[in-house]
């Protein structure tokens, strides 16, 4: 993987660095802010950024914006989002438009090695790797809404992690069930909730976000 | 009832020989040129800035004035509190003291705004019959005591036979008297006579008209109406709480900068150390595995560090043990070299502590800075009763300036909150000294 990583905090710049390229990864740059993010894609053209959310001069969303900026130039570049904070309409914004090549984490998650580079792999792939407290924001967020009652544990689980983005053999080694399981509790969530099955990834994570009332809009294409 | 009437009478006619009556007659004297001047100096200074300002080009120069007005207003005000202070005891206290703004225009806001200004504008116009009445009293005294001297004098000067002997003339000062005209000894007597009257009258005038003063100075030079009181507070609780959520924001973001980072980096290092360490049957690579644990033990240190201070910034541990305690450990670690003199009665209460120790903090912060001091001296007492007095001085060079938008505005906003004030004296070439004013209680 090609990497170029936005974060103004040397040490996590460094620390990034260093694990990414024990994995093998390339670290084409690593930059402080936002402006300095947009050229280094331009000139790269990298498969996936790491993009702290606050950064110089105002500290603020200065990551976001960038983000959204790389989504409409360069839509061939993952965008992982970075931070130590979870804020629901972040996420909206950034899956306004498609969940394609999207990511939005917390720096916690860097604590376990293997799950954070598999999430920035699927980000770069073109898939989607959302932290587990989004969406549990989004599941409290809409619990008053009759279908999840329905969910059995297991199917909650399921869900929680296809909302995450991950693929249902992701979800068969995570809950450590056969992929036949895990595509039968998919189709029933699916029946129970209302929602189109659809094949790709992407689409049902989107299709899974808009149920929980996390707002992306789908756009086709 | 004859003695009644007898006391009564008695006091008439004995007050001018009370020195109560010295120190009336002499606050008409100074309070009536004070006032005088200070009615023209006004008027010409407020007419001339008003004409000036109607039209376009001059309203700059126009406000100019105006703001200086209300600026010698003030002046003269707070000289009128004094004069009824120090000679007639009367006590008047001081309105709030301006509170510059930041920036040309907020200043000439704040100082068209300024009520208390407008208050000692109006007292400066309404005083001039006062000033006259005042005046009038004082003439009046001085040519009755001439008058009253005659026979005297007509026995020292007049008292000598041949030649013609110009009568004397004895002048009465009130609206219907006259001169009258003294052609002998017993003749001086009238004269006299009615020198005493003047005197009494006089005595009486003043006391009068001092009163009215007394009052007028206490209704516009004196701390502010209700009103005015309820806005100053509306303006400091708002100062109040931006205060607090600016502290609040701080915090997050001396978290989000430090302590949070280190542990997303301590977590990083630790969870690449246990990736390396492997599974039970692999080899680890014990070199880089030490190395990694080595910066994730630093990560947590610093991490502590961080906390640590972020802690003591919230509220510092010390203070618990008293003001004199924490201002001492305070001075201890100036990078100047600091004293502290302390002597405190009553406890403050701890959100006053608070705010004094942070100012504390911050003054010897600017004197490090700016100053190129080489002592710092840090004075706190309660010599006034119900005022904590925080004096931080040093022999640097000056020149600090309470409106350029430092640290020392920002202190004036916080200890207006509880109604301090902030003096800052600080002329070019020094020393510094500034004293924040505490209520004991908040």
């Amino acid at each position: 993987m090609r990497v170029v990583i936005a974060e103004d905090a040397a040490l996590l710049r460094e620390g990034l660095t260093r694990l990414l390229e024990d994995r093998g990864h390339a670290i084409c740059a690593a930059v402080t802010d936002g402006d300095a993010l947009l050229t280094a894609v331009a000139e790269h053209q990298p498969d996936v950024a790491v993009v702290d959310i606050r950064m110089p001069p105002t500290h603020t969303d200065e990551g976001l914006r960038a983000a959204l900026a790389l989504r409409q130039r360069f839509p061939g570049t993952g965008v992982l989002m970075f931070s130590q904070y979870i804020e629901t309409s972040y996420s909206a914004q950034l899956l306004e438009g498609g969940a394609a090549g999207v990511g939005y984490l917390l720096k916690d998650r860097v604590a376990n090695v293997a799950e954070f580079a598999a999430a920035l792999q699927r980000v770069a792939e073109g898939g989607t790797a959302l932290d587990p407290e989004v969406v549990s924001q989004l599941f409290r967020a809409s619990r008053q809404r009759g279908g999840l009652a329905t969910l059995t544990p297991r199917e909650r689980q399921v869900l929680a992690l296809m909302a995450e983005g991950r693929s249902n053999a992701g979800i068969a080694a995570e809950l450590v069930v056969s992929g036949g399981a895990v595509e039968k509790h998919v189709a029933s969530i699916f029946a129970k909730l209302g929602l189109p099955q659809d094949e790709s990834d992407n689409r049902r994570v989107l299709a899974v976000l808009r149920y929980l009332g996390g707002k992306p809009q789908l756009q086709e294409g | 009832m004859d003695a009644a009437i007898r006391r009564v009478a008695g006091t008439i006619v004995g007050a001018p020989l009370t020195s109560r009556n010295r120190r009336e007659l002499m606050y008409c004297g100074f309070g009536g040129i004070a006032g005088l001047a200070g009615f023209w100096i006004t008027l010409v200074l407020l007419l001339s800035g008003l004409t000036i300002s109607v039209s376009v080009i001059g309203t700059v120069v126009g406000l100019v004035l105006i703001t200086t007005t209300l600026r010698v207003s003030r002046r003269l005000g707070s000289l009128h509190r004094r004069l009824l202070n120090r000679i007639l005891g009367r006590q008047v206290e001081a309105p709030p003291p301006f509170q510059p703004g930041t920036g040309i225009l907020n200043r000439v806001d704040r100082r068209l705004r300024d009520r208390p200004a407008w208050r000692a504008v109006w007292y400066a116009l309404i005083k001039l019959p006062v000033s006259a009445a005042q005046l009038y009293a004082v003439v009046l005294t001085a040519f009755g005591l001439a008058d009253l001297a005659y026979p005297a004098i007509w026995l020292l000067f007049r008292n000598h036979h041949g030649g013609t002997l110009t009568p004397l003339v004895a002048v009465v000062p009130v609206p219907f008297g006259g001169n009258i005209r003294v052609g002998s000894w017993l003749g001086a007597f009238p004269a006299a006579l009615a020198g005493a009257a003047c005197v009494v009258a006089a005595a009486w005038l003043a006391r009068g008209i001092n009163a009215a003063d007394a009052r007028l100075a206490r209704g516009l030079l004196g701390p502010s109406s209700m009103a005015e009181r309820v806005s100053e507070l509306e303006r400091t609780r708002a100062l109040a709480v931006d205060d607090s959520a600016a502290a609040l924001r701080r915090v997050e973001r001396d978290l989000h900068d430090g302590a949070q980072m280190r542990l997303a980096a301590l977590a990083m290092n630790l969870g690449m150390a246990r990736e390396k360490l492997g599974d039970d049957d692999q080899a680890a690579d014990s070199a880089t595995v030490r190395e990694l644990i080595d910066a994730a033990h630093r990560n947590a240190v610093d991490a502590l560090a961080d906390l640590r201070d972020l802690a003591r910034g919230i509220h510092p541990p010390v203070l618990d043990n008293g003001l004199a305690s924490a201002l001492a450990t305070l001075a201890a670690s100036s990078a100047i070299p600091a004293t502290v003199s302390a002597s405190i009665g009553t406890r403050p209460a701890p959100a006053i502590e608070t705010i004094a120790y942070f100012c504390a903090a911050e003054l010897i912060a600017n004197a490090t800075k700016h100053s190129y001091a080489n002592q710092i001296k840090i004075n706190i007492h309660t010599e006034r009763a119900g005022v904590l007095v925080l004096e931080v001085s040093d022999d640097g060079i000056g020149g600090a300036d309470a409106a350029q938008g430092s640290g020392l505005s920002g202190l004036a906003q916080r200890v207006s909150t509880v109604d301090g004030r902030i003096d800052v004296s600080s002329p070019a070439g020094g020393p510094t000294m500034v004293t924040v004013e505490l209520p004991l209680r908040a």
